[in-house]
């Protein structure tokens, strides 16, 4: 009997960490014995690069470029751990249609049964964050993923990012869409970050699934052309993926977001705005003191 | 900080004119079948960009299942198309595009290319624009325009195509004016089911008096050779409630040209006598040889007039008296302005139907309270045929059976009624209209015999 399958999808912010976040998911999922696809859901196509040595793959839509047909195999490609990699692709910047070109894809896979087919346990959308039309919606959308993850930072824009994305899930969630995971806080160092993220969190009643903290492991890992996971095993941020793995594959309960609407959100950024400035402020006369 | 707009809002919204949604029974299509506007200039091809099914449907409606008027020289099933897919949605349509006007060049032999864009490019963002100037450039007669279907109908397009040719194929002008020589708008080409009879009319009447007419479309058009004349005219002339004065406006603004704006599409004697004053008036020309003209063309329509009064006036227990025409402005106010100044027709229902631009309404509505010095009509603006028909049905056509002027959509109504349909518009799917006519004096004429006709025929 087939698996269940399991499709998850990523949004946040470009830039945040997205697909470093979500390879290193994978690759943990995968080294963790689960088959994985992961399907980068962005025009830029980068999505899979460090689960394959840093290259770039075709992406479906430049098959499809090429010819009216496309078998959905010629898109997907192995990566490290055998985990399927797949990049939508989309137009060059500027010209046509990106969203249409993400739900091309995405119904592609779907109509070619190929999740079936491979018989996968779990499929990872790493979608491009500002939801600026209804294709980059499609992923959460109904039958497509189920749950879905934010990344974010504590900087305001991350946040606000985040928050439009659970603006978005609200509205698909009366329409049988995905629901809200949580929020994968990244780049938590200090305790003044964490406190930013977990009182949006609070607010908007929203679980941190795991605090991913910056790392240069990580950075050096990028540049080899690998995810933390192949290129520093045993470091402690492999282990942070691995627990942050080991939770959204567990992860059964998603809900309903409640966003901030745009003046809570000002107020609320206002206030840590302030808080922030008091904070420096103390800092330096501090410093002073101590010269 | 206060909230303040550069513009203050009324403190009392009142719902948009045009509520979108469904209609029943189209009375217009949508803005790309202003293909069959650029088809309608002598020698000029329209190539149009969008999905398939969309340039047929356009040439099906307009020029098919209306009046079978037939395509003409480039129209209808002649019009290249890019035929877009997913593969144009996706990565842009601008090098099929490219494509398909060379391939046009080879195959088709034509004066001036219109580009017409449909949705998907509108929507997708296509640059048309640099496209088709990388053709001007290398000296291609070819214009584009913007016809995505969410823009208008075909009303609007005709505009933006009309705007189109101005901007892109006329150059700057500092000739001398040609006294007596005036460029005609007026009816929309195709939609309109008699639109080449009745231009052929205008500019008969329009040379009787010593004008010299750059009708522009249709067959008494000289082409391209007339829209490069159009900044050398003395005056513009706008001959319809509100289509064209949009272009009127462009060519003032553009070659400060002057326009004369005549709501009034004359239908009879009583009403192109006025015109050809009105005209005559404007254009600086003595009243002598055109009064004469009045009369030469007034003993003309008279005679016939005097053997139809035999049958108007002891015919008198079968003809109906109330009326009512659902149609475009143009056509509307004309056979209003006719039937009540000139047969003594009382008006139950009149519904204009093509969706004129909020900014016109007022205008339209008010040439209708001024149909005669005693008759006062308001009328509706309606485009969805459920909502016409509930309208005509309860309109009051005393104890006689009405009379409607519409469209083919009203035949199932007019039985219901057990009224008499003459089909004066889009679509006039049981009509064959060739050089028919049904405006000046002549015109007049031929809508006589045909509303009579119909009228007595009706117990047959």
């Amino acid at each position: 009997m087939a698996r269940k399958l399991k499709q998850i999808a990523i949004y946040g912010k470009g830039g945040i960490g997205k697909s470093t976040t979500t390879s290193n998911i994978s690759a943990a999922l995968a080294e963790a014995g689960y088959k994985v696809m992961q399907f980068g859901a962005d025009p830029k196509a980068d999505s899979t690069n460090t689960l394959r040595g840093g290259e770039y793959i075709p992406s479906v839509l430049d098959l499809l470029a090429e010819r009216r047909r496309v078998d959905a195999y010629e898109a997907i490609f192995e990566g490290f751990g055998g985990i399927y990699c797949v990049e939508a692709g989309g137009p060059q910047p500027g010209v046509g249609c990106a969203g249409r070109g993400i739900i091309t894809a995405v119904e592609l896979l779907k109509q070619q049964r190929v999740f079936e087919e491979l018989n996968i346990d779990i499929v990872i959308y790493d979608v491009l964050g500002d939801v600026v039309c209804g294709g980059f919606a499609v992923p959460v959308r109904e039958g497509i993923a189920e749950h879905v993850f934010t990344v974010s930072s504590s900087d305001f824009m991350a946040i606000y990012a985040a928050n439009n994305l659970f603006r978005g899930i609200e509205r698909f969630s009366n329409s049988g869409g995905a629901l809200l995971g949580g929020i994968i806080a990244n780049s938590i160092n200090t305790e003044f970050q964490r406190e930013i993220i977990d009182d949006f969190a609070a607010r908007t009643d929203t679980p941190i699934v795991q605090y991913v903290p910056r790392s240069l492991t990580v950075t050096q890992a990028e540049l080899s052309g690998r995810t933390t996971i192949e290129a520093a095993p045993q470091s402690a941020q492999a282990d942070v993926y691995r627990q942050l793995a080991k939770r959204i594959a567990d992860h059964t309960e998603s809900k309903v977001p409640t966003p901030l609407n745009p003046q809570q959100l000002r107020e609320w950024s206002a206030r840590w705005a302030d808080h922030l400035v008091a904070a420096e402020r103390a800092e330096a006369e501090r410093s002073r003191e101590i010269a | 900080m206060a909230i303040l707009a550069l513009k203050s809002r009324p403190t009392e919204i009142t719902p948009d004119a045009d509520k979108s949604g469904p209609i029943e029974l189209v009375r217009y299509v949508c803005a790309i079948g202003a293909m069959q506007s650029a088809a309608a200039i002598p020698r000029v091809v329209p190539i149009t960009h969008c999905g398939p099914g969309c340039a047929d449907k356009q040439y099906m409606n307009l020029a098919f299942y209306n009046g079978f008027q037939g395509s003409g020289y480039g129209g209808g099933p002649v019009v290249p198309s890019t035929n877009a897919s997913q593969r144009e949605v996706i990565f842009g349509g601008a090098d099929r595009l490219r494509e398909l006007i060379e391939s046009s060049q080879t195959v088709l032999d034509a004066d001036l290319f219109v580009v017409l864009t449909g949705c998907i490019p509108d929507l997708v963002g296509d640059d048309v624009g640099s496209v088709v100037r990388d053709f001007q450039k290398k000296g291609v007669p070819i214009v584009y325009a913007e016809t995505g279907g969410f823009r208008g109908n075909n009303f609007t397009g005709h505009e933006a195509v009309t705007r189109a040719i101005i901007e892109q194929y006329l150059g700057p002008w500092d000739g001398v004016r040609e006294q007596g020589l005036v460029n005609l708008w007026s009816l929309l080409p195709y939609q309109n089911t008699f639109w080449r009879g009745d231009l052929e009319e205008i500019k008969r009447l329009l040379e009787s008096i010593g004008l010299k007419v750059n009708v522009l479309f249709g067959p008494d058009s000289a082409g391209l050779s007339e829209w490069r004349d159009i900044p050398r005219a003395q005056f513009n002339l706008v001959l319809s409630p509100w289509l064209g004065l949009a272009t009127a406006k462009l060519l003032e603004e553009r070659y400060d040209q002057p326009f004369l704006h005549l709501p009034v599409l004359p239908i009879g004697a009583r009403q192109s006598g006025e015109f050809l004053r009105q005209v005559a008036a404007f254009a600086g020309l003595p009243a002598e040889p055109v009064e004469q003209v009045i009369v030469r063309e007034e003993t003309r329509y008279y005679n016939y007039i005097d053997g139809f009064t035999d049958f108007y006036s002891e015919y008198w227990w079968g003809l109906p008296a109330r009326f009512a025409v659902i149609g475009d402005s143009a056509y509307n106010l004309a056979l209003t302005k006719f039937l009540v100044t000139q047969l003594g027709l009382i008006p139950a229902k009149q519904i204009v139907t093509e969706d004129p631009p909020v900014e016109h309404r007022d205008s339209i509505r008010e040439q209708f309270r001024a149909i005669d010095h005693d008759v006062s009509v308001e009328i509706d603006f309606i485009e969805d045929s459920y909502l016409i028909h509930d309208a005509i049905r309860k309109a009051d056509f005393g104890h006689k059976p009405p009379i409607i002027f519409g469209t083919t959509w009203e035949r199932d109504l007019v039985k219901e009624m057990k009224g008499s349909l003459i089909e004066v518009g889009f679509p006039a799917s049981y009509e064959v209209v060739l050089s028919r006519s049904y405006v000046g004096y002549r015109g007049a004429l031929s809508l006589l015999e045909r509303i009579y006709s119909t009228v007595v025929s009706h117990s047959a």
